[in-house]
């Protein structure tokens, strides 16, 4: 695959630190994000994963390790400037499309923010054509530009969200939860939207999201987080077909399919963290099983992983 | 088998400052007893309406009982006073609700929210209500139901809140059980333990549960019949085979082919075009038919009647008058017909006549 556009570095996120309510919600996670892919990262609510893309933006300090785009460390001290051009390369769009734009702003004014503040257009004209231009892009309007936020629907407004997102020329976009307010009907247009958006602007993104079939449609490659650690990566198909890791199957075997005579017979497997039976001093970290496919184990769990997966090829 | 429940011609308005909204549009169905009917559809689709209807919870200055009734046990519910309806609701038919965060009271004890209906509805005393709700909590599967009666709602997780709100709902050993998007809030790993609850539960007191949710792999989980609504109406109802393997609506084609499955991996996904109907201002014809491939002349002029498939399986959509032409579903969907007997598109194990 191309060359990394981020690496992530043993990222540690804890809040309240030292306290006896302390919370690891991100706990010496790594990977790394390659140019143009879309990278999926599910788990249960709670275990980390919108900590983990809200850190790698910068909306919260990390406690500990590095994430590194394009070579440079984001949460370095940096001047303003710098700061600015790195906030004009990674973008975010968030979860709650009512909640996440200003109800006393005009889209106009809501998508232009972020020109304004790059300063990317020159004039009140181009502002206005450039947003035009975006809201296009969405699948949106002209008309669409003078009104309020709360003139649209749910997935109008995440198709304002994306627009605001886009309207900085991003390299990378960090979707947290984008479709999961959406209707079924909704969800698929918005999912083709992101899709289309990144085949025409190669861009990269990171999806976070809790229903596991949209996020095999759109990734490439899969992590799967428990408690703030990351138990799996693999790509997307391979993730799905061959779970190595106890807690996905255990996440993937919950999944309901829109099938009657496969629920019949769907049988789930719970997930008990205690079978793997960790000894003091036993060092388990992500190894990777067969190409491409990362387990969180121990050097005894990688020896029988290893051979489960040789005996099936 | 028996019917508990029977909505008919049912017509429901609010009033708003824009005007009519009309909700509900003429809606006709069955409850029968012990079993799951899942209502699936898009938000204002009325799936939710239909049942707060039932329920008789929705707001009694702005909305309006225009048409048609609702028939429990030989009354109608619409024409029942409030006294009546209160001996009823939370009784004989009671709800669970979408967010468990919000359907408890932060303020009180959850025994105590589990007591008040045993207490309001049965003639017991207070210790025999506590005796009660013990073992109801133990009935969900909540651990050290003693030591929790005394606990409030912020000390539970998500997925033991809704175990709470569906003790709370079961106090009573309802007839009908509506569960209005019980496992939407939930994650997935929960949402099988609800789920599994649930249908346990029916076993345990053979109650009929009508199921609100979008989620259409929930469906194929828990329903036994399912009923499509759209725009108002429902456009399809049927057992859960006869709508996920020989489905004839093109709002149902378009609902399961926008599900991504796990083993498919095309391109794009297919998307219902525009966005649903606006009901200030319902259309003339067919409500889904300016988003439908599949619409024909007569769709914007005159609203379908339901055509019979089977004893079971009813549809509303021109598509099925005889002289309709005959249309090639979405890929997706005959690939599903493929695996119903019954269906035009059925490969048989034989290899099929044709």
């Amino acid at each position: 695959m191309a060359e990394k556009l981020l690496e992530i570095k043993n990222l540690k996120q804890y809040f309240n630190q030292g306290k006896p309510n302390e919370v690891r919600a991100v706990d010496d996670v790594s990977f790394d994000i390659y140019k143009g892919e879309t990278l999926g990262l599910v788990g249960e609510s709670g275990c980390g994963k919108s900590t983990t893309g809200r850190t790698i933006i910068r909306l919260y300090d990390a406690t500990d390790g590095e994430v590194i785009y394009d070579g440079v460390n984001v949460h370095d001290k940096k001047s303003k400037k710098d700061l600015k051009t790195f906030n004009q390369k990674m973008q975010m769009i968030f979860q709650d499309p009512y909640a996440s734009l200003n109800p006393r702003m005009k889209v106009l004014d809501i998508i232009a923010e972020g020109l304004d503040i790059h300063g990317l257009v020159k004039n009140p004209k181009e502002r206005k054509e450039r947003v035009v231009e975006l809201l296009e892009t969405v699948g949106l309007n002209r008309e669409h530009a003078d009104r309020y936020a709360h003139e649209f629907s749910g997935g109008q407004r995440q198709r304002l969200g994306i627009a605001r997102a886009l309207a900085v020329n991003p390299e990378f976009i960090i979707a947290d939860e984008p479709i999961s307010a959406l209707d079924v009907s909704i969800q698929a247009q918005v999912v083709n939207l992101l899709k289309e958006l990144q085949k025409e602007k190669g861009l990269t993104y990171l999806f976070i999201a809790h229903d596991l079939s949209m996020v095999k449609y759109i990734s490439d490659r899969i992590g799967v987080m428990y408690f703030g650690k990351l138990v799996e990566l693999a790509p997307a198909e391979d993730l799905y077909n061959n779970p190595l890791h106890p807690y996905t199957q255990s996440l993937l075997s919950a999944i309901p399919l829109p099938d009657p005579n496969y629920e019949r017979t769907r049988v789930r497997k719970s997930y008990d963290p205690s079978v793997h039976n960790y000894q003091d001093g036993e060092e388990v970290t992500m190894r990777e099983i067969t190409p491409g496919h990362f387990v969180y184990c121990s050097e005894k769990e990688y020896v029988a992983l290893k051979a489960v997966s040789s005996a099936r090829v | 088998m028996e019917k508990i429940l029977e909505v008919k011609d049912l017509e429901l308005s609010f009033h708003t400052f824009a005007g009519e909204v009309k909700a509900i549009r003429g809606v006709n169905f069955d409850l029968l007893k012990g079993e799951t009917l899942a209502i699936v559809g898009e938000s204002g689709s009325g799936k939710s309406v239909t049942t707060k209807s039932i329920m008789r919870l929705l707001p009694e200055h702005s909305s309006e009982f225009k048409n048609g009734e609702i028939l429990f046990n030989g009354k109608d519910l619409t024409k029942l006073t409030d006294k009546e309806m209160q001996k009823i609701r939370g009784k004989d038919i009671s709800m669970i609700f979408q967010d468990p965060m919000t359907s408890l009271n932060p303020t009180m004890p959850i025994g105590k929210q589990i007591m008040e209906p045993i207490l309001k509805h049965r003639k017991v005393s207070k210790s025999e209500a506590r005796k009660v709700s013990i073992d109801l909590l133990r009935l969900v599967g909540m651990p050290k139901p003693e030591a929790r009666m005394k606990q409030y709602p912020h000390q539970f997780s998500g997925g033991q809140r809704q175990r709470i709100v569906i003790a709370i709902a079961l106090a009573c050993n309802p007839q009908i059980l509506i569960a209005d998007e019980p496992t939407t809030a939930l994650d997935v790993t929960i949402q099988a333990q609800i789920l599994e609850l649930m249908k346990d539960l029916q076993k345990k007191i053979d109650t009929s549960i009508i199921f609100i949710t979008h989620d259409l792999g929930v469906v194929a989980n828990v329903a036994d019949r399912v009923a499509v609504m759209y725009g108002g109406r429902i456009v399809e109802i049927g057992t859960v085979d006869e709508i996920f393997y020989n489905p004839q609506h093109p709002y149902t084609w378009g609902l399961l082919s926008s599900m991504p499955s796990l083993d498919t991996a095309e391109e794009k996904l297919y998307a219902i075009p525009g966005t649903p109907p606006d009901l200030l201002h319902p259309p003339k014809g067919d409500a889904f038919a300016l988003r439908s491939d599949y619409a024909l002349k007569i769709d914007l002029e005159e609203a379908p009647p339901f055509f019979k498939i089977s004893d079971t399986h009813y549809a509303a959509t021109w598509l099925l008058h005889p002289n309709a032409p005959q249309v090639e579903p979405p890929v997706a969907i005959v690939e599903r017909m493929k695996k119903y007997p019954g269906s035009r598109y059925y490969e048989g194990t034989e290899g099929g006549a044709y």
